[in-house]
């Protein structure tokens, strides 16, 4: 296998082929074997961006096995909840070398059809290893609501209970697919610590336009089914460094911290945590009454909080005001803690490049990352 | 698969033996250790075998994947996976068509996306503006209200159900001797005409009389 000719020709198709590319490859797998239509969304847009950015992931690291094999790995054990079998493997296979060779055209020779064989054959294969390896705990979790509370216009805090025991460190996601949305998995942090009864929180807060979080925090109901993946992510508390805590969430950004205060909470010596919660209304600082109980409660843990939109709006809020980075970064200084920062993307930005400009070291400001590189501090 | 022909071990055995293994002989404790030898021996070689066995199955679930993975033919050539026309039209109709719904699908996620942001962004600003209107219109009763209350002269006390009670009896009472009062001018009024009319009849009998008497006196 020629690891340069490979990337060529992957160019090559790339370029030729455009979106058709992906577009081409799943209908072709469609028409081979249409049972595996059901296996994905109505809309396959996302599902597109994913697998080609997995191929070039996969493809651009083809010579580079100790970064490729962990991904895959990740990748074999992720589709396990999919319903994915070992015959779809070779299904996909041979939808995916038709595509290559279509778009290829003149330059689809019987070596470059080897190379994509041989490369496809080894990636199949650690992935099909990795979902063996894994064959001892369950594919998937199926849970059923226990309970659902409407905290806002658009916040809904959900309990679940899954029929088997589900293990997961604090911090920590699952991919969430309901039945009210077939087909489409999101991923909701476990908004508390693992307990003896095995329910688990999920602070759902409906995103403009999704597809899942609108049904799941408005239609839920008690006795609403649901499918949860293995547990993923590593937004965990690392128990070497015993420096106190500063935890900055956004909104429901707060579910993977409010798990790790629990965990905190469980601690012999619980590390000192100060929390800020921002939001843009105070509406949306759903989980305050329950915050500033366990503030109350555990004399280690400060709670400060904020609201960033337009004062004129929330007249009676007593709370701080500005952006979270603006309001963590008038507090401190923040140096010898770790940080852990969760929210939406640009929030943690802002925030993780404030606290490093402020002087904590990228390394102590941890962020949740469920992508290639599966790390989890800022830099 | 290796075949493996030597005669096997099955968990009857097992059981059949472990309870008839004789007791060691007399003055011994236990059971005779010639035969637990022998025994182990057997369990041994066992293990061996289903070792082998299960290495051996590992080594054919490789080779069938490989088979699923790659098709039975390891040196499959490049126009294997060149599709024919009709294929190639079946699959981009389907792409055409994929192509479609997700354009469908993402135009109404896109227009509710905006909605529900429009509503969002509005609702502040409604709320808001819902507060000071109401601000303006409590303000406005209270205003009302005192000088209402200004004008009217306090009750001196607040009337209670008996009282209320009382007053209503009074007014009935009252409406009552209204009309009797009413019916006892009409009949004094009626008696008044009645008199007049007497009175006026009479008149015009006596002027008569008087006029008839005095034509007399004259003549």
């Amino acid at each position: 296998m020629d690891a340069q000719r490979l990337k060529d020709s992957f160019a090559q198709v790339a370029k030729r082929g455009g979106n058709q590319v992906v577009l081409f490859f799943y209908a072709d797998l469609f028409c081979r074997a249409p049972e595996t239509r059901d296996m994905f969304p109505i809309s396959m847009a996302a599902q597109r961006d994913r697998l080609l950015g997995a191929l070039a992931q996969i493809v651009s690291n083809v010579d580079n096995v100790d970064a490729l094999v962990p991904y895959l790995r990740r990748l074999g054990r992720d589709h396990r909840k999919f319903g994915t079998l070992a015959e779809h493997y070779g299904l996909v296979g041979v939808s995916l070398l038709t595509t290559l060779a279509h778009f290829a055209g003149d330059a689809w020779t019987d070596e470059v059809a080897a190379d994509w064989k041989a490369a496809y054959a080894l990636v199949a294969q650690v992935m099909m290893d990795a979902a063996e390896d894994d064959g001892e705990s369950p594919p998937w979790w199926d849970g059923t609501v226990i309970g659902h509370e409407r905290r806002s216009i658009d916040i809904s805090v959900l309990r679940v209970a899954p029929l088997k025991y589900l293990p997961y460190a604090p911090g920590q996601s699952v991919a969430v697919e309901s039945e009210l949305c077939p087909r489409t998995w999101r991923l909701f942090s476990m908004a508390n610590a693992p307990r003896e009864d095995g329910t688990v929180d999920f602070h759902v807060r409906i995103i403009d336009g999704g597809a899942l979080s609108g049904p799941l925090a408005r239609k839920s109901r008690p006795g609403s089914r649901l499918r949860l993946g293995p547990p993923v992510g590593s937004l965990t508390l690392g128990t070497g460094s015993g420096r106190d805590i500063l935890m900055v969430a956004g909104s429901t950004g707060l579910a993977p911290l409010k798990a790790l205060i629990e965990q905190v909470a469980g601690l012999a010596a619980p590390r000192r945590v100060h929390l800020f919660f921002g939001a843009e209304t105070p509406e949306a600082l759903y989980d305050l009454p329950d915050l500033e109980k366990m503030a109350a409660q555990h004399e280690w843990l400060t709670l400060t909080h904020a609201v960033s939109g337009d004062p004129a709006h929330s007249p009676g809020y007593a709370g701080e005001r500005g952006a979270i980075a603006d309001v963590v970064s008038r507090h401190g200084p923040w140096q010898d803690r770790d940080a852990y920062v969760c929210g939406s993307t640009a929030m943690v930005q802002a925030t993780a490049e404030r606290l490093v400009s402020r002087g904590i070291p990228g390394s102590q400001v941890h962020i949740e990352d469920f992508g290639w590189g599966g790390g989890s501090t800022w830099s | 698969m290796e075949l493996i022909t030597d005669k096997r071990l099955t968990p009857g055995e097992v059981q059949e033996q472990v309870t008839s293994i004789p007791l060691a002989r007399l003055g011994r404790r236990g059971l005779d250790p010639e035969e637990v030898r022998a025994f182990c021996a057997r369990l041994e070689h066992e293990l061996v075998l289903r070792d082998k066995e299960a290495a051996s199955m590992q080594q054919d679930i490789q080779k069938l994947r490989m088979r699923v993975i790659q098709g039975p033919d390891e040196d499959t050539p490049a126009t294997a996976f060149q599709p024919g026309e009709t294929h190639i039209q079946v699959v981009s109709m389907l792409a055409k068509g994929q192509a479609t719904v997700d354009r469908i699908v993402a135009d109404a996620q896109a227009y509710s996306a905006e909605m529900a942001h429009d509503a969002r962004r509005r609702k502040s600003e409604i709320i808001a503006d819902a507060r000071a209107h109401a601000a303006l219109i409590v303000d406005e009763a209270h205003r009302e209200a005192s000088k209402a209350a200004a004008a009217v002269p306090a009750p001196s006390s607040p009337a209670s159900p008996d009282e209320l009670q009382t007053a209503r009896a009074e007014l009935v009472r009252l409406q009552t001797y209204i009309d009797v009062l009413l019916d006892h001018m009409q009949a004094f009024t009626e008696t008044q005409m009645h008199m007049l009319d007497d009175w006026k009849r009479s008149r015009q009998v006596k002027l008569a009389e008087a006029g008839n008497s005095e034509r007399g006196r004259a003549s």
